[in-house]
């Protein structure tokens, strides 16, 4: 991600380029490394308090809770980047298309929309699941399919109030082709407004995953995911409370950072 | 009036057009229901006189219809996996009828508990907002961060920080001790009142920020100016023009979330185990009991539309400009 | 009696108005002339206590029959200040539409005046209120009282806010640009209204508008400011006759001197046997036949015809693009029939609604449901549009935007495709035509003022050649200053590459020094046609004096 060419730096974009970029790294990293094996088991550590050694504790069955959170972290971001890449650049194209020239198709593409977003997305995303099966490559076709209309929705927007303006209106009189008055005229504009969605979408993205994996549906064992570890640290609430709270803020964690960056790129436009 | 009839014949077609893709999707998931119900281990003769009994032997747009009927009816269909008694499977009906109030209740408590807080939240954070001042500068930006911070929170998350909060800690409810509706109405909506809770606080966050940025608009407008030149005051400004216009997106706003409060009553039955259809849906997907969930799904779909219907209502009552056309 | 002594006002420590004196007596009208920016809205603003809290008042003071309202140094005594505000002094806005609150019935509106300031009753208060009503000349006055603002017409509602203004009889009424937002013939009969009513009421007025022609219609008196100063003070004709300030004579100049007339002698409305040349759009069949005789009278140039509109209606199409409304087809624009020949200026005038953009964009081609015939020269007309904020593509350099044009006229025909270095080497070519220097080639809109976009507009509508050009109010968004230089650079270019300009404006002072010729619109049909000195001095349609006589 690089800094938006013109803008100022604040201190939303800072606070948000930190948080963003630390859970990154760890996601990364914990992609091909973690401190401690994610699947060895200890009996002899089992609900080990935050310490030194294992800096958010240990589970119930004595495995390191830092080294699971980097790995259900990395999950989480391919699976939030991925759904993100397959709406959105879905939703550009169809949002393109039925702003620009509306009529019959657009009039339908809008109907399905309508319905779609007006459906809670995380149930949506669950019924497609109970219709492809569970697991990673589903989770991220059912969550991107879902996402698609939001996407529709706001770059139809901005090519609706795009299309008439003058400038536009003064490209067609110059005689410029359709596709390039789309793609070349109008898209760049969009950008500064579809880049916020962008970020909103990931946010989404990551919150009905998780979701949906605390509810046990989607990402299965033994893919890591935060949610999942949730739903296994509810039980143990009383007796190890930082179970809960480690994948738990680390969602929160992730998510605020991606607010704040997104707040930060749009006041630095606005 | 004729904007009505064009909304309802929207609304009965969009109702059609997601019973079709309910019904629809579930025709094409692989793996077949008779399996499902009898094990692999049934004879031939049960497994065709079961896909009999349960019309699957028909093509699919006769099922369709056969099944929209029943609903039509009133006959829900037959679950696959609860059963009643010895020989005969559980109505859909009655599986849901006891769970609706608790699911119905939920979302009503929650929506509650949003425009109870994030109204007054909402008019306080615009009033420091639009004050020059330290306090009102502080109040403004404290408000900001709470608010950033509580809408990043995943509702399970923030159901399981409730728990622990208010359950263990504070032990105002007993975790899990479910209170039945039945039994005791308020003992009932005293523990509803947590995982309610846990919906709305993120909710809360948003509307009061969006009326906040509403009424910071509102107050740049020319009839607020106006409204000064007469020799208004700032509080009858507030009150008397400003809030009223503010609130007017806000109603939309509301509209808008109420898809995804009862998306987060279905997550959050499952962090206080309320035995609602968000429970019920869950482990119907779960273990492909497809008969419920189309049910429901068509269910949520109807409350959801029914409340963008009522809201499109609503706006057309309060906004002058709107009800002329 | 209103003073303003040696008063400045600052935000953030600029000072935007510099020692300012000002001062009004019972019965009078003061007019405060400026362009935007000139301070004259912080001023009227401050005087009424409405002026935002940063701003900060560091020299002077304000007082009202000798009681000090405000004083440098000292914040804004807001109990005070609503003692006066509605009562004393009171305010009428430029835009009545947004200035009037959108939920709220304009009776209960003006009622709350009374609410504030007095303790009449309830029936007191109505009848009062029905009372201004009728003396602001509104009709239909039980309805306009239960109405909301989008339901009145904007002559109505800026009526409805000076009788808000005046109900409580203030000694003081300022009015804020009060006609700037409405057609021509609803202006003439504001300003008659307010005329109307300081002979009745004897109070004092502020006049603040950019229109150094109107505040001569009603003012007394007259202050020019400009960048915070009142540069210029005096009874309203001895400002006129002897101007002191070179300022304020530019000003004056910008209102029509009635001498130019450069193709004067030329055409006579719709001569027959005009030359059509080049591409035809006919919608009409048997009406195409006369467009033959093209080459031969081109010899001619004065008269070559650029545009021949015959017998032209537009149409538009009511109702949303839904499945359910059905479609109503309205004629928006009926039996046009006109030239525009090459080198000539034809104004467009009319009021809003009078169809003037529908048969613009007809002209165009950007509008398919017409019926008749519109042929122009081979390449087609381009536009300039009123706002040089909206007409340049933002995310694109001005280099960019001016070869645009040719980049897309050589795909569409390529005959006219040029290599990358030629169609640079012509936009320099037009940035430095347009009056522009080369650094602004890399630079994008947002860099650029509201003049020098308009410059550039007009650069990428010219780049192509097109015979014609039609612009939309092309000067009515900027400074009356700005306005003389594009009006100016437009001429200028007229003569440098012999164009055609359709020139709409609702601005009869911009026309009167653009045009050659005027048409005059209303309703969707031609009223008059006819040479600008002949159309200004005898008018054959009472509508067009009505139109003209604003200035």
């Amino acid at each position: 991600m690089k800094k938006p060419s013109g803008g100022k730096w604040n201190k939303y974009l800072v606070a948000g380029l930190f948080m963003t970029g630390l859970a990154v790294v760890l996601g990364i990293v914990g992609f091909f490394w973690t401190p401690y094996s994610t699947t060895a088991m200890s009996a002899s550590e089992k609900f080990a308090a935050p310490s030194l050694r294992h800096i958010f504790g240990t589970d119930n069955f004595g495995r390191d809770i830092f080294s699971r959170v980097m790995l259900g972290l990395s999950t989480t971001i391919v699976i939030g980047s991925l759904v993100v890449l397959f709406s959105a650049s879905i939703g550009i194209l169809l949002g393109a298309l039925t702003g620009y020239f509306g009529g019959i198709i657009d009039e339908i593409v809008m109907r399905i929309t309508d319905a779609v977003n007006g459906f809670p997305s995380i149930l949506l995303a669950l019924v497609l699941i109970s219709i492809l099966g569970n697991g990673k490559q589903n989770v991220i076709l059912a969550l991107g399919i879902v996402f698609v209309p939001s996407y529709v929705r706001i770059v139809r927007s901005e090519f609706i109030r795009l299309r008439d303006a003058d400038y536009i209106k003064r490209a067609r009189l110059m005689g410029v082709s359709r596709m390039r008055i789309l793609f070349v005229h109008i898209l760049p504009n969009i950008f500064s407004v579809f880049w916020v969605s962008v970020m909103i979408g990931f946010n989404n993205a990551i919150l009905a995953e998780s979701g949906m994996s605390y509810l046990g549906i989607g990402v299965q064992p033994p893919d890591a995911s935060l949610g999942k570890m949730l739903s296994d640290a509810q039980g143990y609430l009383q007796t190890a409370p930082w179970y809960a709270l480690a994948p738990g803020l680390t969602i929160v964690w992730v998510v605020l950072g991606f607010s704040l960056f997104s707040e930060g790129i749009r006041r630095t436009q606005s | 009036m004729k904007y009505f009839i064009k909304k309802i014949i929207t609304l009965i077609m969009t109702l059609f057009l997601v019973s079709v893709a309910a019904f629809l999707a579930f025709q094409i998931i692989p793996g077949d229901v008779v399996t499902t119900i009898l094990g692999t281990e049934a004879t031939p003769e049960r497994e065709e006189q079961l896909r009999e009994e349960l019309g699957l032997d028909k093509p699919p747009v006769v099922r369709y219809f056969n099944w929209a009927e029943d609903v039509l009816r009133g006959d829900l269909g037959r679950s696959y996996r609860y059963s009643k008694n010895m020989n005969e499977m559980m109505p859909v009906a009655e599986l849901i009828g006891d769970k609706l109030p608790v699911t119905l209740w939920l979302a009503a408590v929650a929506v509650f508990l949003i425009i109870l807080i994030s109204v007054p939240l909402g008019v306080l954070w615009a009033m420091s907002a639009s004050r020059s001042g330290r306090a009102a500068h502080f109040m403004d930006a404290f408000l900001g961060v709470i608010t950033q911070t509580t809408m990043a929170i995943p509702s399970f998350f923030l159901g399981i920080l409730v728990t622990y909060l208010f359950g263990i800690l504070f032990k105002l409810f007993v975790p899990g001790r479910y209170i039945s509706y039945q039994e005791d109405f308020a003992g009932f909506l005293g523990y509803l009142l947590f995982p309610a809770l846990s919906i709305a606080l993120p909710k809360i966050a948003m509307t009061a920020r969006f009326l906040r940025n509403s009424m910071l608009t509102e107050l740049k407008s020319d009839y607020v100016r106006t409204a000064y030149s007469k020799g208004c005051t700032r509080k009858r400004v507030m009150y008397g023009h400003v809030l009223r216009n503010a609130l007017m997106p806000v109603v939309t706003f509301l509209g808008m979330i109420i898809a995804e409060i009862v998306a987060g009553s279905i997550v959050i039955e499952q962090v206080f185990g309320l035995p609602g259809i968000g429970r019920l849906l869950i482990s119907s997907i779960n273990t492909r009991d497809f008969p419920v969930v189309e049910i429901l799904i068509l269910y949520i779909t109807f409350v959801v539309i029914l409340v963008y219907f009522l809201v499109d209502i609503l706006y057309r009552v309060i906004d002058p400009r709107i009800s002329e056309k | 009696m209103i003073k303003i002594e040696n008063l400045s006002v600052a935000f953030d420590g600029t000072e935007v108005v510099k020692n300012v004196n000002l001062e009004l007596k019972d019965g009078e009208i003061l007019g405060v002339v400026g362009e935007s920016g000139s301070g004259k809205s912080v001023t009227a603003l401050t005087l009424m206590g409405l002026v935002s809290e940063t701003a900060e008042v560091t020299s002077g003071k304000i007082s009202f029959d000798n009681i000090v309202l405000r004083e440098a140094g000292k914040p804004l005594d807001k109990a005070l200040y609503r003692q006066y505000q509605g009562a004393e002094m009171s305010m009428i806005f430029q835009e009545p539409m947004t200035s009037l609150n959108p939920t709220q019935r304009v009776g209960k509106q003006v009622e709350e005046m009374l609410r504030l300031h007095t303790d009449f009753s309830k029936e007191e208060i109505r009848t009062k209120v029905l009372e201004t009503f009728e003396a602001v000349g509104l009709r239909d006055i039980e309805k306009v009282y239960d109405s909301y603002p989008h339901q009145l017409s904007g002559g109505m509602r800026q009526r409805v806010m000076i009788a808000m203004a005046i109900i409580l009889h203030p000694d003081l009424v300022v009015a804020d640009e009060p006609t700037t937002a409405l057609d021509v013939t609803i202006q003439n009969q504001i300003i008659e209204l307010l005329r109307e009513i300081n002979t009745r009421e004897q109070n004092a007025m502020l006049f603040i508008t950019h229109d150094l022609n109107l505040a001569r219609r009603i003012c007394h008196r007259i202050a020019v400011m400009k960048d915070g100063r009142v540069v210029e003070q005096g009874k309203t004709e001895d400002i006129f006759q002897n101007p002191r300030e070179e300022y304020t004579r530019k000003l004056i100049e910008a209102v029509p001197s009635r001498l130019k007339r450069r193709i004067s002698a030329m055409c006579k409305p719709t001569q027959g046997g005009a030359a059509g040349f080049g591409t035809e759009k006919a919608a009409d069949k048997e009406a195409a036949g006369e467009a033959g005789n093209v080459e031969t009278a081109a010899a001619d140039d004065s008269l070559v015809s650029v545009l021949q509109v015959r017998d032209l209606s537009v149409f538009y199409q009511d109702g949303s693009n839904s499945l359910f409304s059905g479609k109503k087809r309205h004629c928006v624009v009926e039996g046009a029939s006109f030239d525009i020949y090459r080198g000539e200026s034809l104004g467009l005038v009319g009021e809003s609604g009078c169809g003037k953009t529908s048969l613009s964009k007809a002209i165009l081609g950007m509008n398919s449901d017409i019926t008749g015939k519109v042929v122009h020269g081979s390449i087609r007309p381009q536009m300039i549009f009123q706002d040089p904020y909206s007409s340049l593509n933002p995310s694109k350099t001005i280099g960019w935007l001016l070869q645009e044009p040719l980049r897309a006229a050589g795909k569409l025909d390529k005959s006219f495709a040029m290599t990358k270095d030629d169609m640079e080497a012509a936009a320099y070519d037009m940035l430095h035509r347009v009056g522009m220097e080369d650094k602004y080639f890399h630079r994008k809109p947002s860099q650029l003022s509201g003049g020098q976009r308009q410059r550039i507009s007009i650069g990428q509508a010219l780049i192509t050649k097109p015979g014609l050009i039609v612009a939309d109010e092309p000067v009515s968004a900027l400074d009356v200053t700005i306005q003389a230089q594009i009006m100016e650079l437009m001429q200028k270019l007229q003569q440098e590459m012999g164009l055609s300009y359709l020139f709409i404006s609702h601005d009869i002072n911009v026309v009167y020094k653009m045009c050659d010729r005027i048409m005059v619109m209303k309703e969707g049909k031609i009223l008059e046609i006819g040479e600008t000195e002949e159309l200004f001095r005898h008018p054959v349609q009472e509508y067009t004096k009505q139109l003209l006589g604003a200035s």
